[in-house]
């Protein structure tokens, strides 16, 4: 197959020259405006490093009590699953499914994802499904919901602090931590330089 | 301005997955590198995104006259509707919140509905609008869709933490469910939408 030395803009296909931009610079589409690129210093030996740290947060975030209420001397513990629970007790199946997808399946699958595409990319393996677990990737991470499901906690809090006494537990600070966590790796993933690197990975597999 | 050749004008389509260039061919339905689906053109956006949108605009309705969760405290029962709650927040003197509240449950929503209508008609008559304008339109709607989500996670959380029978306790009303699905469709409706015909037909 020819080389085609040519870019096209993913929201507006103006046919582009290819930009190499330098680290700190970011490459913008001359007509709408969108951000081609935006490289980051060691993308994937950092994606590897925060993929990790997440996986390791997302047990105690998971299992570990977010906050405690306590009402006339009732007390309750809520974790990130009592509230899907609740919701398929009460056969919301709906919600209590679009719930889980996004607070619990998605961020696991996004960060696993991330961990075995950088592995690896790091390590110079090439393997037949980096492609699709790329494609994936792109397509499960906006629907992870970690900083939505933080402020609809905010708000819960607020809403009951007039009616319980409220306890945070450690399940929120690993949670909190977990969000920061997914932020910085969804900034530092340089999708460009990935599919780069996958691209010559597959080259020397096949 | 002289205008600018798009890709596709050009024989070239972008695989959406991996961003690699091809030239358009009989031969290829997939991605030589990443194996994805080669389309130079979201198939069937407008009519996918119409259907995701009217679906959004019908359950709108049930989402907002429905109660969306009804609180028990000491056996006396509230039931709240999404504008029942920010209002209740607005009498406990917690204004920001329900600010908040109002943004992400009701204007959200109906930026969604109402942008992603106007995207649709004018690509349907060629309408001349700024494309530039309409595009970055477009980014808005696509990246405020999540935080929809606010009001289906409180309740959940709500829901779990909020559960000691006749003393305390918080159950999910009818509209949860329409209103999870409008924030579903609309997002759908939103990822159906290809920008690139904006440009398309402008000059």
């Amino acid at each position: 197959m020819q080389k085609i030395n040519f870019d096209a803009c993913p929201e507006c296909d103006v046919l582009l020259n290819r930009s190499a931009p330098n680290f700190g610079e970011n490459a913008h589409c001359p007509r709408c405006g969108y951000l081609l690129q935006r490289p980051r210093k060691q993308s994937i030996e950092k994606t590897l490093a925060l993929s990790i740290a997440g996986l390791v947060l997302l047990i105690p975030a998971n299992l570990m009590p977010l906050i405690g209420i306590k009402i006339l001397g009732n007390t309750n513990d809520g974790t990130l699953w009592s509230g899907v629970v609740m919701l398929m007790n009460e056969k919301m199946w709906g919600v209590a499914l679009l719930v889980f997808l996004s607070s619990i399946l998605f961020p696991l699958v996004n960060i696993i994802l991330s961990l075995l595409i950088s592995a690896h990319l790091h390590f110079n393996k090439g393997n037949q499904y980096l492609a699709a677990w790329m494609r994936w990737l792109q397509h499960f991470e906006e629907w992870a919901m970690l900083e939505v499901y933080m402020l609809g906690i905010i708000v819960a809090c607020v809403k009951l602090s007039s009616l319980a006494d409220l306890k945070f537990g450690l399940g929120l600070f690993a949670y909190a931590a977990l969000l920061i966590i997914t932020v910085m790796l969804s900034s530092n993933l340089d999708r460009v330089l990935f599919w780069q690197h996958i691209r010559q990975a597959q080259k020397s597999f096949s | 301005m002289k205008r600018t050749a798009s890709a596709l004008a050009q024989g070239f389509i972008r695989c959406h997955d991996c961003g690699v260039l091809t030239k358009i061919s009989n031969h290829f339905s997939h991605c030589p590198i990443c194996g994805g689906r080669l389309h130079a053109r979201i198939p069937y956006s407008l009519q996918r995104t119409t259907a995701f949108l009217l679906s959004g605009y019908a359950l709108y309705i049930p989402a907002n006259i429905f109660p969306i969760m009804s609180v028990t405290k000491l056996g006396r029962v509230e039931v709240h509707t999404i504008i029942g709650g920010i209002f209740s927040l607005i009498e406990n003197d917690m204004v920001p919140i329900a600010m908040l509240v109002l943004v992400a449950s009701i204007l959200v929503p109906l930026l969604k509905l109402f942008g992603i209508t106007l995207l649709l008609l004018c690509v349907h008559y060629r309408w001349q609008v700024n494309a530039r304008f309409l595009t970055g339109m477009y980014r808005v709607i696509a990246f405020v869709g999540r935080w929809s989500m606010l009001d289906i996670f409180m309740i959940s959380i709500l829901v779990g933490l909020v559960d000691m029978g006749g003393v305390a306790q918080v159950i999910t009303g009818p509209a949860a469910t329409a209103f999870a699905a409008v924030v579903v469709l609309t997002i759908f409706a939103a990822k159906f939408f290809d920008p690139r015909l904006l440009w398309d037909y402008s000059r």
